[in-house]
């Protein structure tokens, strides 16, 4: 027994001594402590790519939507259908049958992502001893620019969040309400919002970067965020029932709508003066200019933040593999998911100024109008409707785009045209030409388009970009100089400004191929016209049209609501020997044969729900209306 | 290898019996109490959109304090299945096609129950008569206003292949909109043609609905079946 103890003392005391041995004291090889991390420009930059990479995203081109209901964010590239831009054709039709949109669509509350930067926002404090105060100014500045932008896409979202700026620590003392904050006014954040830019946008730097934050960008988030205060103050106000909670956690008061137009105007101005970006206008067809403005990664002094991608460093998508026009994929699976609707096409106006609708069938609606040429139907239209869709008659990567529904035979006993249509793609009518496109359209087939139109916008013109083994590295453009025309011009316009607004819309216009000042008057409705042929699929609708407070008339669930249900347009040759429209062109209108629900948006959709958790977790969070 | 087996029974024997009590000590019986109810006006079930209108069920005294969401079928019933206990059912604010009322109902659970919910709509739809034609079917029907403060924006007459008829699930549906419509004493007749694909059929549903504007769903009628054979 006595020799049991002696034996553990001496062992022990070994123990005790060989502490002090340097083997134990070596660096961990495997964690990175806070002095290092703070210390080191070059970690400080790779922690902010990712907080970049992490933004919070509707719909962009990289993320796919998420059906886990506890996601951060739920929807992806693929929600582009389910507004009225596009409808969906590849498989499963899911977007094509919503019923309605969910209270929880939209719904976003990323703290973990507001903390994390809290976090670092007080570690370069705390640590930063290596760092210059420029540098530390710096990286202060970018963190509050990603925590303003974060705050931004909840309140479009959600309505007022709590403002959290400090990192919250609980001292188990059994009792969380100090940590427990409440909704602020809805107002309160843009504020804040607005705030924070003012404060950090001369402290960026960046210089001319167009994927890190510098001045400019900072002054784009305000733009549009003022923007988006101010529509939804004056706006809201003049709803039958406007939607807003006794504390203001929701709606903003009308009073205020002057002063956030102004200053998105201020911001949108100061962009426009500074010479430091231009419209894209290299290319001499104006079609083609338009989708480079959006996709042209070099020499596009247009676009003032994206998110960039890069094959080589294999950071890439697969959007241009599951939206590539079906007879140019370089795959054997998928294409032609997302595929624009005739509603948007004709909201692209002819360049004489008229009203966008085609003319497919004569004046007294008799009979058809005999086309030579499929593009011949578009002929004279705005050049973004080239920039941004696929229509019959186009080519995209130097191949044509072959759609054509069918033919149309002439039926001498019956004096009318009988429509023949092949579900084999490609296939050749008994006359020897062509009977049904390579590229559809085809009313019930998946991977093909369901529409007759293909997206062109962001579907990368790289060759093998759409197969999955090499994928694509389009960027995605989160603000460019074209949106902030548009803010300018609405924000003006709205201010009474009218000769400043029509200078900023018409100068887009020509761009698009309109003479100048093509625009005499301006209305609210035609701005609102402009921002969806200009920014279709790059994630406004949706947003624009909550804060204009018309999303609830335009997607109102009625079936006869033309708005509402999506439009295909399918093209036939017509077989008539012998007649003078033989081999000609002729355009059916119909609903979208895959498309089942008018789209139908409700007054409880203008705020996202609030997931339960966070009520329970935080008894002071109130519900947003109607929930 | 019989050995091993051996040295393992008390570890299969342990897994057995957690298996066989796992099934007695952590579950609870389910809610077996069904409180069932219809939501009417002056005595009448309102028709709404199947999967639209949502009435909300709460339960104070326990921690976590959360809805019980209850869908109002289309012909306006309801049914929720609920532990015996003391509740209170509200009618959501905006959500319905009637006037917001947020007094809610105290419903005392034990065993089943049928209550009545009593709602205020803007406007009803009152004797529908259905008829068919050659290739059409036609529904006239009077619109009453109910509550003020809201202005109609259109009436629907909507056919479709199952008793399920609203904007969502139809196969053809005709509209007069509100500024056709001024003189509410008379009757409206709108005639919906139906589509060629279902000229064949045997019978088809046929339901009229009303929409206020500034209100997003729809009140109806019932779903009616016409026999076209």
């Amino acid at each position: 027994m006595k020799k049991i103890s002696i034996n553990i003392f001496v062992s022990a005391s070994l123990l005790f001594l060989s502490g002090c041995n340097d083997w134990l004291e070596r660096k961990p090889q495997n964690i990175i402590l806070e002095e290092q991390v703070w210390n080191d420009p070059k970690m400080i930059t790779g922690l902010l790519a990712n907080y970049y990479d992490r933004l919070p995203y509707h719909t962009d081109l990289s993320h796919g939507s998420n059906g886990d209901i506890n996601a951060i964010n739920r929807e992806g590239w693929q929600d582009f259908a389910a507004y009225d831009e596009a409808m969906w054709s590849n498989n499963d039709d899911a977007r094509n049958n919503l019923i309605n949109y969910a209270f929880d669509r939209w719904r976003l509350w990323d703290y973990g992502l507001i903390r994390d930067i809290n976090l670092a926002l007080e570690n370069i404090q705390t640590y930063a001893v290596k760092l210059t105060e420029a540098q530390k100014t710096q990286f202060s500045a970018e963190l509050r620019f990603l925590r303003a932008y974060v705050y931004f896409e909840h309140v479009k979202r959600m309505g007022g969040v709590p403002l959290v700026t400090k990192q919250l620590i609980y001292n188990f003392d059994g009792n969380p309400g100090a940590l427990q904050q409440p909704r602020n006014k809805e107002e309160e954040v843009y504020d804040f919002i607005a705030s924070e830019l003012d404060a950090v946008k001369d402290q960026l730097g960046n210089g001319t970067s167009n994927t890190r934050a510098n001045k400019f960008t900072a002054l784009a988030v305000k733009s549009r965020a003022m923007l988006y205060a101010a529509s939804i103050a004056k706006y809201n106000g003049r709803m039958a029932s406007p939607i807003s909670t006794p504390g203001g956690e929701v709606g903003i008061p009308a009073s205020r709508a002057n002063d956030y137009y102004t200053k998105s105007l201020e911001a949108s101005e100061e962009i426009i003066s500074s010479g430091s970006y231009e419209l894209y206008k290299t290319n001499p067809d104006k079609g083609v200019n338009f989708y480079e403005a959006v996709t042209k990664k070099s020499a596009n002094r247009e676009v003032i933040w994206a998110q960039d991608f890069l094959v080589s460093k294999d950071k890439r998508h697969g959007f241009t593999y599951d939206n590539i026009a079906r007879n140019v994929r370089e795959d054997n699976l998928s294409s032609s998911s997302i595929t624009p609707t005739l509603n948007l096409v004709e909201d692209y106006e002819y360049l004489d100024g008229t009203s966008g609708e085609l003319k497919n069938r004569n004046a007294g609606n008799t009979d058809y109008v005999y086309y030579d040429k499929l593009q011949d139907i578009f002929a004279n239209k705005d050049a973004r409707l080239y920039g941004t869709i696929i229509f019959p008659g186009t080519t995209f990567r130097g191949s044509e785009v072959q759609i054509q529904a069918g033919v149309k035979v002439w039926d001498n006993a019956t004096n009318a045209f009988r429509t023949v249509e092949s579900n084999v793609l490609g296939s050749v009518y008994d006359d020897g030409g062509l009977l049904t496109g390579s590229s559809g359209p085809q009313r019930s087939q998946t991977e093909v388009s369901n529409t007759g139109f293909y997206l062109r916008k962001y579907v990368d013109q790289t060759a093998m970009s759409s197969t999955r083994g090499i994928r694509s590295d389009m960027w995605w453009v989160r603000f460019r100089l074209g949106e902030i025309y548009l803010n300018a011009a609405e924000a003006a316009f709205e201010l009474g400004q009218n000769a400043n607004a029509l200078k900023y819309a018409n100068t887009l216009r020509e761009r698009a191929g309109f003479p100048a000042n093509s625009l005499k008057t301006l209305t609210l409705e035609k701005l609102q016209n402009e921002r969806r042929v200009e920014l279709a699929f790059e994630d406004h609708r949706v947003w624009d049209l909550k804060r204009w407070r018309i999303a609830h008339e335009v997607w109102n669930g009625n079936a006869s609501n033309p708005d509402a249900v999506m439009y295909a347009l399918y093209p036939y040759r017509v077989v008539r020997p012998g007649h003078a429209t033989h081999g000609k062109y002729v355009f059916d209108k119909l609903v979208a044969p895959r498309f089942r629900t008018p789209r139908f948006f409700q007054m409880g959709n203008y705020y996202s729900a609030i997931q339960q958790s966070v009520i329970d977790n935080n008894p002071k969070i109130i519900r947003n209306p109607f929930h | 290898m019989k050995k091993r087996i051996i040295t393992c029974i008390p570890a299969l024997l342990l897994a057995l019996i957690v298996g066989l009590a796992g099934c007695e000590k952590d579950n609870r019986t389910e809610p077996k109490s069904v409180l069932k109810g219809r939501v009417v006006f002056e005595g009448q079930p309102v028709g709404v959109r199947s999967n639209g209108v949502q009435l909300e069920i709460w339960q104070r005294g326990y921690q976590l304090f959360t809805k019980i969401p209850v869908h109002v079928n289309q012909d306006g019933t309801f049914a929720a299945s609920l532990f015996d206990g003391n509740y209170k059912l509200v009618r959501l604010r905006g959500n319905g096609p009637w006037t917001d009322n947020t007094d809610s109902i105290d419903v005392e659970l034990k065993g089943s129950k049928e209550i009545d919910v009593p709602v205020n709509p803007y406007f009803v739809v009152k004797n529908d008569v259905y008829s068919k034609g050659e290739g059409k079917v036609s529904a006239t029907f009077n619109v009453q206003q109910v509550a003020a403060g809201r202005t109609l924006e259109r009436v629907n007459l909507y056919i479709g292949t199952t008793t399920i008829v609203d904007p969502n699930n139809n196969v053809g549906n005709a509209q007069e909109v509100a500024a056709n419509l001024t003189d509410l004493t008379k009757p409206v007749t709108l005639t919906v043609n139906i589509p060629a694909a279902h000229a064949s059929r045997q019978y088809i549903y046929a339901r009229v609905g009303v929409k206020t504007s500034g209100v997003g769903e729809m009140l109806f009628g019932m779903p009616q079946k016409i026999m076209l054979k």
